[in-house]
C-alpha cells in the first residue's frame, strides 16, 4: 500500500509545555485561538480515550461543525484524536462544498519540552478514506507544498482581468 | 437560455487542480477570462486542432470551472469564477486554519503567563 499523504505542521511556542497542554485542553482556553478570526463554540469536550469534542465554528451566517474522537491523551506529551466533519447533528458527513474532502482525518499533537520553550507538531493523515478522498487531500497537499502555484496563479490572473474589465 | 454544466456545481478539488496543472488549460482559461469564445476562437493562437481543444474544453467543464451552452451550434465556453474561487478557497482556508490558529494561540500563551506571574506575585 502507498504511504498516505499528510498534512504536517511544526511550531515553537514560547511557553512552558503544562501550559501548552492546558491551553490545547481547557476548552474555554481552547476556544479562544481554535479556529482564525471566527468564532468557536465548543458543545462538550470530554478529555479522554472515545470521548468526543463537538466543535462549531461561526461564519458569517454558516457554521462549520466537527466532532474530535479522542484516541490518545497523554498529558503532556501527545493527543490524538479522529477528526470528522459532520452535519449540525454531529453526523459524520462529507462536506456539501467539497464532496472528496476526507470525512475523517487522524490528527496527532506531540508536545515536546525545549528549555523553557515547548515545540508542538501537528500532523493529518485520511483516515478510512475512500480513494477519491486520498487523491483529493494528495492534490491538495502536493499543491500546499508547490506554493499553490496553479490555482493561485491562475486565479490571481483572472481575477485582475475581470476587475480592469470593471 | 438556461445552462447546463457537465457535473453539478458542488466543485470537486481533485478534478480543479488535475485542470489547472495544463499549462494549456490555464491559458484557455485566461482567455475565457475576456469573455466567452467558440472552439474556434479559442483553438486559433494556440495551434491546435479543435479536437484537441474540445478535449481540454472537456476537462475543464468535467471539473466545474466552465460551462458551455448546449443548445448552440457553436458552444460558446465561458469560465465559472466562483466555482473555482469557491474550491481555491478552501484549500485557502484549511491552509491557513492551523497556521492561524498557532498564531493566536502564541497571544493566549502570553495571556496566560502575564495571568500567571501577577498570581505568583500575590502569593
Amino acid at each position: 500500500m502507498s504511504e498516505l499523504p499528510e498534512y504536517k505542521l511544526d511550531r515553537t511556542f514560547d511557553a512552558p509545555r503544562e501550559l501548552v497542554w492546558r491551553a490545547w485542553t481547557d476548552p474555554e482556553i481552547l476556544n479562544r485561538w481554535y479556529g482564525p478570526n471566527i468564532e468557536t463554540i465548543i458543545h462538550q469536550f470530554d478529555l479522554k480515550p472515545g470521548g468526543s469534542w463537538l466543535n462549531e465554528m461561526k461564519m458569517g451566517g454558516n457554521s462549520d461543525f466537527s466532532k474530535m474522537v479522542f484516541q490518545e491523551v497523554t498529558p503532556p506529551k501527545k493527543l490524538v484524536w479522529h477528526h470528522c466533519s459532520t452535519d449540525a447533528n454531529w453526523v459524520v458527513a462529507s462536506s456539501s462544498m467539497m464532496p472528496n474532502w476526507p470525512r475523517k482525518l487522524l490528527t496527532t499533537v506531540l508536545f515536546e519540552e525545549k528549555g523553557d520553550k515547548t515545540s508542538v507538531c501537528l500532523t493529518q493523515v485520511p483516515l478510512d478514506a475512500t480513494d477519491a478522498e486520498i487523491a483529493c487531500f494528495a492534490e491538495a497537499m502536493a499543491n500546499m507544498d508547490h506554493g499553490w502555484g496553479a490555482g493561485y496563479t491562475i486565479l490571481d490572473e483572472i481575477f485582475s482581468e475581470l476587475q480592469a474589465k470593471g | 437560455m438556461e445552462q447546463h454544466s457537465y457535473m453539478n456545481a458542488q466543485p470537486n478539488l481533485d478534478a480543479i487542480f488535475a485542470a489547472l496543472a495544463d499549462p494549456t488549460r490555464r491559458a484557455i482559461l485566461s482567455r475565457l477570462a475576456d469573455g466567452q469564445a467558440s472552439v474556434n476562437e479559442i483553438a486559433a493562437p494556440f495551434k491546435m486542432s479543435q479536437p484537441a481543444v474540445s478535449k481540454h474544453l472537456k476537462v475543464l467543464e468535467r471539473a466545474g470551472l466552465i460551462e458551455r451552452d448546449i443548445d448552440e451550434q457553436r458552444r460558446p465556453a465561458r469560465l465559472k469564477a466562483r466555482e473555482m474561487a469557491a474550491a481555491v478557497e478552501w484549500l485557502t482556508q484549511f491552509k491557513a486554519f492551523w497556521g492561524a490558529s498557532f498564531d493566536q494561540l502564541d497571544d493566549v500563551l502570553l495571556d496566560m503567563k502575564l495571568t500567571q506571574d501577577k498570581e505568583s506575585e500575590h502569593e
